[in-house]
Protein backbone atom coordinates (compact mmCIF):
# COMPACT_ATOMS: atom_id res chain seq x y z
CA UNK A 1 0.00 0.00 0.00
CA UNK A 2 0.95 3.75 -0.93
CA UNK A 3 1.48 5.70 2.39
CA UNK A 4 1.78 9.33 2.47
CA UNK A 5 5.29 8.90 4.40
CA UNK A 6 6.58 7.40 1.13
CA UNK A 7 5.14 10.15 -1.32
CA UNK A 8 6.14 12.87 1.00
CA UNK A 9 9.78 11.01 0.94
CA UNK A 10 9.82 10.45 -3.10
CA UNK A 11 8.34 14.92 -3.24
CA UNK A 12 11.15 15.38 -0.81
CA UNK A 13 14.13 13.88 -2.78
CA UNK A 14 13.34 14.70 -6.09
CA UNK A 15 12.71 18.36 -5.25
CA UNK A 16 13.46 21.55 -2.86
CA UNK A 17 10.70 22.35 -0.42
CA UNK A 18 10.66 24.70 2.81
CA UNK A 19 7.24 23.04 3.86
CA UNK A 20 5.35 19.38 2.69
CA UNK A 21 2.91 17.75 3.98
CA UNK A 22 1.22 14.74 2.59
CA UNK A 23 -1.88 13.53 4.41
CA UNK A 24 -3.84 10.23 3.01
CA UNK A 25 -5.39 6.82 3.34
CA UNK A 26 -3.95 4.66 1.25
CA UNK A 27 -6.14 5.79 -1.82
CA UNK A 28 -6.98 9.49 -1.93
CA UNK A 29 -3.58 12.01 -1.00
CA UNK A 30 -3.73 15.88 -0.24
CA UNK A 31 0.04 17.39 -0.86
CA UNK A 32 0.86 20.77 0.38
CA UNK A 33 4.08 21.65 -0.97
CA UNK A 34 5.92 25.04 -0.57
CA UNK A 35 8.87 25.46 -2.52
CA UNK A 36 10.85 29.10 -4.28
CA UNK A 37 10.64 26.79 -6.97
CA UNK A 38 7.54 27.74 -8.07
CA UNK A 39 8.33 31.32 -8.33
CA UNK A 40 6.99 32.77 -11.84
CA UNK A 41 5.59 28.89 -12.94
CA UNK A 42 1.94 28.84 -14.17
CA UNK A 43 -0.15 26.51 -11.78
CA UNK A 44 0.24 23.83 -14.94
CA UNK A 45 4.00 24.05 -14.27
CA UNK A 46 4.12 23.72 -10.58
CA UNK A 47 2.33 20.80 -10.62
CA UNK A 48 4.38 19.17 -13.41
CA UNK A 49 7.62 19.71 -10.92
CA UNK A 50 5.93 18.20 -8.57
CA UNK A 51 4.47 15.07 -10.24
CA UNK A 52 7.68 14.63 -11.72
CA UNK A 53 9.38 13.87 -8.73
CA UNK A 54 6.74 10.79 -8.42
CA UNK A 55 7.61 9.56 -11.86
CA UNK A 56 6.39 6.57 -12.71
CA UNK A 57 4.82 6.10 -9.34
CA UNK A 58 1.97 8.22 -10.85
CA UNK A 59 0.92 6.37 -13.35
CA UNK A 60 1.49 2.59 -11.65
CA UNK A 61 0.64 3.29 -7.39
CA UNK A 62 -0.54 6.66 -6.73
CA UNK A 63 -3.93 7.62 -8.48
CA UNK A 64 -5.70 10.27 -6.72
CA UNK A 65 -3.33 12.81 -5.81
CA UNK A 66 -4.58 16.31 -4.98
CA UNK A 67 -1.78 19.10 -4.92
CA UNK A 68 -1.71 22.71 -3.64
CA UNK A 69 1.30 24.83 -4.41
CA UNK A 70 2.60 27.82 -3.04
CA UNK A 71 5.93 30.24 -3.32
CA UNK A 72 7.69 30.30 0.11
CA UNK A 73 6.10 34.06 -0.06
CA UNK A 74 2.40 32.72 -0.82
CA UNK A 75 2.49 30.88 2.03
CA UNK A 76 3.79 33.55 4.54
CA UNK A 77 0.81 35.70 3.56
CA UNK A 78 -1.46 32.99 3.41
CA UNK A 79 -0.54 32.24 6.81
CA UNK A 80 -0.53 35.65 8.06
CA UNK A 81 -4.82 36.27 6.31
CA UNK B 1 -4.34 8.61 -37.62
CA UNK B 2 -2.91 7.77 -34.27
CA UNK B 3 -3.86 8.95 -31.08
CA UNK B 4 -1.54 12.31 -30.28
CA UNK B 5 -3.47 13.43 -33.51
CA UNK B 6 -6.85 12.12 -32.30
CA UNK B 7 -6.39 14.28 -29.46
CA UNK B 8 -5.08 17.15 -31.07
CA UNK B 9 -7.76 17.50 -33.07
CA UNK B 10 -10.28 17.11 -30.33
CA UNK B 11 -8.76 19.98 -27.95
CA UNK B 12 -8.93 22.40 -31.25
CA UNK B 13 -11.84 21.50 -32.57
CA UNK B 14 -14.12 22.33 -29.79
CA UNK B 15 -14.12 25.56 -27.49
CA UNK B 16 -14.18 23.57 -24.49
CA UNK B 17 -13.06 19.70 -24.05
CA UNK B 18 -13.21 17.67 -20.68
CA UNK B 19 -11.41 14.00 -20.69
CA UNK B 20 -12.91 12.28 -17.70
CA UNK B 21 -13.64 8.86 -15.95
CA UNK B 22 -17.53 8.94 -16.56
CA UNK B 23 -19.82 11.07 -18.34
CA UNK B 24 -20.76 14.51 -16.85
CA UNK B 25 -23.95 13.31 -15.98
CA UNK B 26 -22.59 10.04 -13.99
CA UNK B 27 -18.93 10.53 -13.34
CA UNK B 28 -16.75 7.40 -12.31
CA UNK B 29 -14.63 9.76 -9.83
CA UNK B 30 -14.66 11.86 -7.62
CA UNK B 31 -12.11 14.24 -9.60
CA UNK B 32 -13.61 13.89 -12.56
CA UNK B 33 -17.12 14.73 -10.66
CA UNK B 34 -15.75 17.87 -9.29
CA UNK B 35 -14.77 19.32 -12.70
CA UNK B 36 -18.08 18.47 -14.17
CA UNK B 37 -19.72 20.41 -11.58
CA UNK B 38 -17.52 22.97 -11.12
CA UNK B 39 -18.13 23.80 -15.55
CA UNK B 40 -21.95 23.37 -14.58
CA UNK B 41 -21.80 25.49 -12.24
CA UNK B 42 -20.14 28.23 -14.92
CA UNK B 43 -23.03 27.50 -16.98
CA UNK B 44 -21.00 25.48 -19.28
CA UNK B 45 -23.60 23.02 -20.78
CA UNK B 46 -22.10 22.59 -23.94
CA UNK B 47 -18.64 21.15 -24.22
CA UNK B 48 -16.82 17.72 -25.44
CA UNK B 49 -16.48 15.26 -23.21
CA UNK B 50 -14.18 12.32 -23.75
CA UNK B 51 -14.83 9.19 -21.34
CA UNK B 52 -11.66 7.58 -21.05
CA UNK B 53 -12.60 4.52 -19.64
CA UNK B 54 -14.16 3.90 -22.79
CA UNK B 55 -11.14 4.70 -24.53
CA UNK B 56 -8.31 3.10 -23.07
CA UNK B 57 -6.12 4.72 -25.97
CA UNK B 58 -7.01 8.19 -24.71
CA UNK B 59 -6.70 7.29 -21.25
CA UNK B 60 -3.11 6.68 -22.11
CA UNK B 61 -2.26 9.30 -24.75
CA UNK B 62 -3.73 12.30 -22.92
CA UNK B 63 -1.46 12.00 -20.17
CA UNK B 64 1.57 12.50 -22.94
CA UNK B 65 -0.54 14.94 -25.22
CA UNK B 66 -0.12 17.29 -21.95
CA UNK B 67 2.85 15.33 -19.86
CA UNK B 68 0.26 15.45 -17.09
CA UNK B 69 -0.39 11.90 -15.55
CA UNK B 70 -3.77 12.11 -14.24
CA UNK B 71 -7.25 13.01 -15.44
CA UNK B 72 -9.72 14.66 -15.94
CA UNK B 73 -7.93 17.20 -17.95
CA UNK B 74 -9.46 20.18 -19.29
CA UNK B 75 -8.83 21.97 -22.44
CA UNK B 76 -10.15 25.29 -23.36
CA UNK B 77 -9.50 27.06 -27.08
CA UNK B 78 -7.39 24.28 -27.56
CA UNK B 79 -5.08 24.76 -24.62
CA UNK B 80 -4.82 22.48 -21.37
CA UNK B 81 -5.79 24.49 -18.12
CA UNK B 82 -5.07 21.82 -15.59
CA UNK B 83 -6.62 18.74 -13.47
CA UNK B 84 -9.37 19.24 -11.24
CA UNK B 85 -7.13 20.88 -8.11
CA UNK B 86 -6.05 23.47 -10.90
CA UNK B 87 -9.40 24.21 -11.84
CA UNK B 88 -10.85 24.06 -8.31
CA UNK B 89 -8.42 27.16 -8.06
CA UNK B 90 -9.63 28.78 -11.08
CA UNK B 91 -12.90 28.83 -9.84
CA UNK B 92 -12.38 30.34 -6.86
CA UNK B 93 -10.36 33.09 -8.18
CA UNK B 94 -12.75 33.81 -11.56
CA UNK B 95 -9.89 32.93 -13.88
CA UNK B 96 -11.66 30.20 -14.92
CA UNK B 97 -15.03 32.58 -15.77
CA UNK B 98 -12.75 35.33 -17.42
CA UNK B 99 -11.34 31.97 -19.74
CA UNK B 100 -14.47 30.55 -20.76
CA UNK B 101 -16.01 33.91 -21.67
CA UNK B 102 -13.19 34.44 -23.84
Amino acid sequence: MVTPESIEHSIEQGMNTVYLSVDGDGRHFEAVVVSGEFAGKSRVQRHQRVYQTLGERMREEVHALSIKTYTPQEWESRRKS
Amino acid sequence: MDVQEIIRQQVTGYPVVLYMKGSPKFPQCGFSANAARILNALGVTEYFSVDVLQKPEIRQGIKDYANWPTIPQLYIHGEFIGGSDIMTEMYQSGELQKLLKA
